[in-house]
């Protein structure tokens, strides 16, 4: 069973900024974690937490979530691959991205 | 010297050469250095998983790293290319505890003076975002890392100085991570070039400037234990009177 824990993608950002934060989706498979704690300790803007009762505990993101970046270190340290940012790397919005392609992993021509 | 003594020096060298066979063909093969042959698909060598495994690290253990491996980090920074030869840089490490609550102080505070003015709403949001982070506390300018490295970029460089110094910080980031120590470029440094007080205790002056900082820790965790997708970019590619795209 996948349970999915996903934050709204077009929240206002803090101190009065015009923008939206549409980039900052963090989406956690919690079928998958196990409640090792890692991507809390490392998330750099605090934004996730660990719910659930003691031997069943799971990652889920703040209700007060906008700091999310997208720097993808919760997906980069987890070893059950149960939490991700999405889009990391699209940052010239609202700026049209240009000559740019799919996210790809790396490729050994 | 005298036309006879160096005629007879070449003579010498010729000599030389056809006595010791084995010294000559190990210049030979000098210069006869076979062009490596890598097939298509082949795997990862070393230096090639060291940046493809680089990640921004934002979270260290508490543990001061050796002095001699910033050093050595440091020392490739050093072996970067610069236009015309100029190396325009020079570097300030700072492993003080309150020298880097100052510099933290001063950046924390930039950033609230950001977030008053109306300049603000004209910021990206992604930085808008790391501004009002570090603003309200959650979001720590230098990751609270043992060690911070700062980059000083003589403005006086010949071509465009920014460029060498980013070259500079790219081999000191990748053989940090080389030894398994994490890196993060701190571009919110910059804030620090305007606070006299502090510029003076860092012993910074013109022509030199503050370009990037990059904290210095040992990673929490596996850093890489998934690999982050990234976007393909365009590649134009002209050949034999074509023009190909590929990403």
């Amino acid at each position: 069973m996948t349970n999915e824990s996903t934050t709204a993608p077009d929240a206002p950002l803090p101190g009065g900024h015009p923008g939206r934060s549409h980039y900052h989706r963090v989406s956690i498979d919690a079928a998958r974690c196990d409640g090792c704690m890692i991507c809390v300790v490392v998330c750099p803007s605090d934004i996730l937490e660990l719910v659930g009762p003691v031997g069943d505990r799971k990652a889920r993101v703040k209700e007060d979530w906008a700091g999310c970046m997208s720097c993808n270190n919760c997906y980069a340290v987890c070893a059950s691959q149960a939490i991700r940012a999405t889009q990391p790397y699209a940052l010239p919005a609202p700026r049209e991205q240009m000559r740019i392609g799919e996210f790809a992993p790396p490729r050994n021509f | 010297m005298n036309l006879e003594t160096s005629m007879d020096s070449h003579v010498d060298l010729v000599e030389l050469e056809n006595a010791d066979l084995g010294s000559r063909s190990e210049r030979a093969a000098i210069r006869h250095a076979p062009i490596p042959k890598i097939p298509p698909g082949a795997p990862w060598n070393a230096t090639e998983e060291v940046i493809l495994r680089r990640r921004s690290i934002r979270k260290y253990k508490p543990v001061q790293v050796p002095a001699h491996l910033v050093r050595r980090i440091v020392e490739l920074g050093r072996f970067a290319p610069s236009q015309g030869n100029c190396q325009p840089w020079s570097f300030v490490v700072v492993r003080d505890r309150d020298l880097l609550e100052k510099m933290e102080a001063h950046c924390v505070g930039v950033c609230k003076f950001v977030m008053a003015t109306p300049e603000y709403a004209n910021v990206h949001p992604v930085p808008a975002l790391a501004i009002s982070n570090i603003a309200s506390g959650r979001f720590r300018v230098f990751h609270k890392a043992p060690t911070v490295i700062l980059i000083l970029m003589d403005k006086r460089g010949v071509g465009v100085p920014e460029v060498d110094v980013g070259i500079v910080g790219q081999n000191i980031v990748l053989g940090a991570q080389s030894l398994g120590l994490g890196t993060c470029w701190i571009g919110f440094s910059k804030f620090l070039n305007g606070n006299a007080a502090l510029m003076q205790t860092l012993g910074i002056a013109p022509p030199f400037e503050i370009v990037e900082a990059i904290t210095v820790g040992w990673p929490f965790g596996v850093p890489s234990l998934n690999t982050v997708e990234r976007q393909t970019h365009e590649i134009a590619w002209f050949e034999d009177g074509r023009k190909e795209v590929f990403y």
